[in-house]
């Protein structure tokens, strides 16, 4: 490969005109288009003009993914009996399907919602409180008892949430009106007999 | 003869070296306290509870007069800032407009009483030197604030060892599981007063309201038939609660180091077992019965919460 070929290519790269045979001789000879690539690169590189993700010979990714790709000559097979019952049993459930898929996004979002709701309504909204029942829910014992339905529940959840959100923050707040001086923390006798 | 004389050297040995430590102890928050009064320091912590952190950044600094001026604010979320110039606290949030208060303390995730008289935790507490560690790169010395009985958290200080001001704090139950931590992550000691205080030196503050001339009440007709002991009311209201809007009837209880709020109020619901929510140390205790709720909020123990709910009657 002779000297003047790269510098050639150089001045091709810096849009300096060169003759059609020369431009032809460059893209039969593949080392020539590989310095082609290579001095277009340094020069996006130098402009600071590298995309970020950086992909080396697209062109031939491109020819090896189509080369690879199967030709695919054979017809295809007639459907069958289990295949149609198949593709039947797919169409009946996949109403369902989606369905439920809707119903519970929208009882997330329902859910979600409320619980925005109550967070961006209380004082502190960092804190996110674990709620701990005793011994489960209280739920009423006798004949006109009704069964809690999940959404009932969740409702409650919430209602307890909020509850406890606002018990906190106001607690919160009435330590902070209450940080009495030092003097007036002295207990006065009738606090003795509100404990006993 | 023999045993026993040494069993009594033991006695002779072991009780002063208790009662040193303790007095160790106790020399090393009065340190404390008196650093957090006296020291210009500008310092950052993070609170970790719930698997979250909450940073704040502390000011605190004396004016030429020797007031104290002081300033908290939370560094995520809306603003939140504490203010505090002399015995005037102001509270900015987005809640609220923003109001003050007379007094000399503010209410924060640092306990009040530590920059008071220290004294006032002993009738409740133990105070105990544990050893030396490292934290914020400095050495630190542990003081367990324990206490006296087992309805309470024990709080462990961390003091650096140099100025005696504070570089991790927990509250540790009594089985040794950490419930609430705050650790410092920057400490910057001045002998001059930071700008940031400058600032609120000259600046406005809001206006003052007087708590004492609200609605104080002693005719409730139910009573906290027991507390932990040390406890003492040092507030009782009737007010509407916060997010929720329902009228309570209010009583707040403080040993010095926690307070502990108790609501009595109607409610909706005719029954309703026993339930609580913790946020870190804090719990919120509940329980509706005959349709009069009792709710009982602070840093303590389910059972000592449990027990001061079940203490409430009525009287009629």
């Amino acid at each position: 490969m002779s000297e003047s070929k790269f510098e050639t290519v150089s001045s091709l790269v810096d849009n300096y005109q060169q003759s059609e045979s020369e431009f032809d001789e460059l893209l039969k000879d593949e080392q020539l288009s590989g310095t082609w690539d290579r001095y277009h690169l340094i020069g996006d590189v130098l402009r600071d003009e590298v995309p970020e993700n950086m992909q080396f010979d697209l062109s031939a990714k491109i020819a090896d993914a189509i080369a690879e790709e199967v030709t695919i000559l054979a017809p295809a097979k007639p459907a069958g009996f289990t295949q149609v019952v198949k593709a039947k049993v797919v169409q009946f459930s996949k109403p369902f399907g989606q369905l439920a898929i809707a119903a519970s996004a929208a009882g997330l979002m329902i859910f979600g919602v409320q619980q925005n709701v109550a967070e961006n309504e209380t004082i502190m909204p960092n804190q996110i409180v674990q709620t701990n029942p005793l011994a489960g829910f209280a739920e009423p014992v006798s004949f006109n008892y009704q069964q809690t339905s999940p959404v009932s529940q969740k409702q409650a959840m919430v209602e307890q949430q909020r509850r406890f959100q606002a018990l906190l923050s106001d607690h919160h707040q009435q330590i902070k009106l209450h940080t009495l001086p030092q003097t007036a923390q002295e207990t006065p006798e009738k606090v003795e007999d509100s404990i006993k | 003869m023999k045993q026993l004389s040494r069993v009594l050297l033991l006695v002779c040995i072991c009780f002063p070296a208790a009662a040193f430590e303790s007095e160790q102890a106790k020399s090393w928050l009065e340190r404390l306290s008196k650093s957090l009064q006296e020291l210009n320091f500008t310092t950052s912590f993070v609170v970790v509870k719930n698997n979250q952190a909450e940073p704040y950044h502390w000011y605190h600094g004396l004016n030429e007069d020797n007031t104290e001026l002081e300033l908290l604010s939370l560094l995520n979320g809306p603003r939140r800032d504490i203010l505090r110039r002399g015995s005037v606290v102001s509270y900015i949030e987005p809640e609220l407009p923003p109001y003050s208060v007379n007094s000399e303390r503010i209410s924060g995730p640092i306990p009040a009483i530590f920059s008071q008289d220290i004294s006032l935790l002993e009738p409740s507490y133990v105070f105990v030197p544990v050893g030396r560690s490292r934290v914020l790169g400095r050495t630190a010395q542990l003081v367990r604030i324990e206490s006296k009985d087992q309805h309470r958290y024990g709080h462990w200080l961390w003091l650096d060892q140099e100025t005696g001001l504070p570089l991790k704090l927990a509250i540790i139950t009594r089985k040794g599981q950490l419930l609430e931590q705050v650790q410092f992550t920057h400490l910057d000691i001045t002998d001059t007063l930071s700008e940031t205080l400058k600032q609120l030196s000259s600046s406005e503050l809001p206006q003052v309201i007087d708590i004492r001339s609200g609605v104080v009440v002693d005719d409730f007709i139910w009573q906290v038939n027991w507390m932990p002991k040390g406890f003492k009311r040092i507030a009782s209201n009737r007010h509407r609660i916060n997010v929720t809007k329902k009228p309570v009837e209010f009583a707040l209880f403080s040993d010095g180091l926690i307070d502990i709020s108790v609501y009595v109020g109607p409610s909706e619901t005719k029954q309703r077992a026993e339930e609580y929510a913790m946020d870190g140390a804090t719990i919120a205790f509940n329980k509706v019965v005959n349709g009069i709720e009792i709710s009982v909020v602070g840093k303590i123990p389910v059972s000592t919460a449990k027990a001061i709910v079940n203490s409430v009657v009525l009287e009629r």
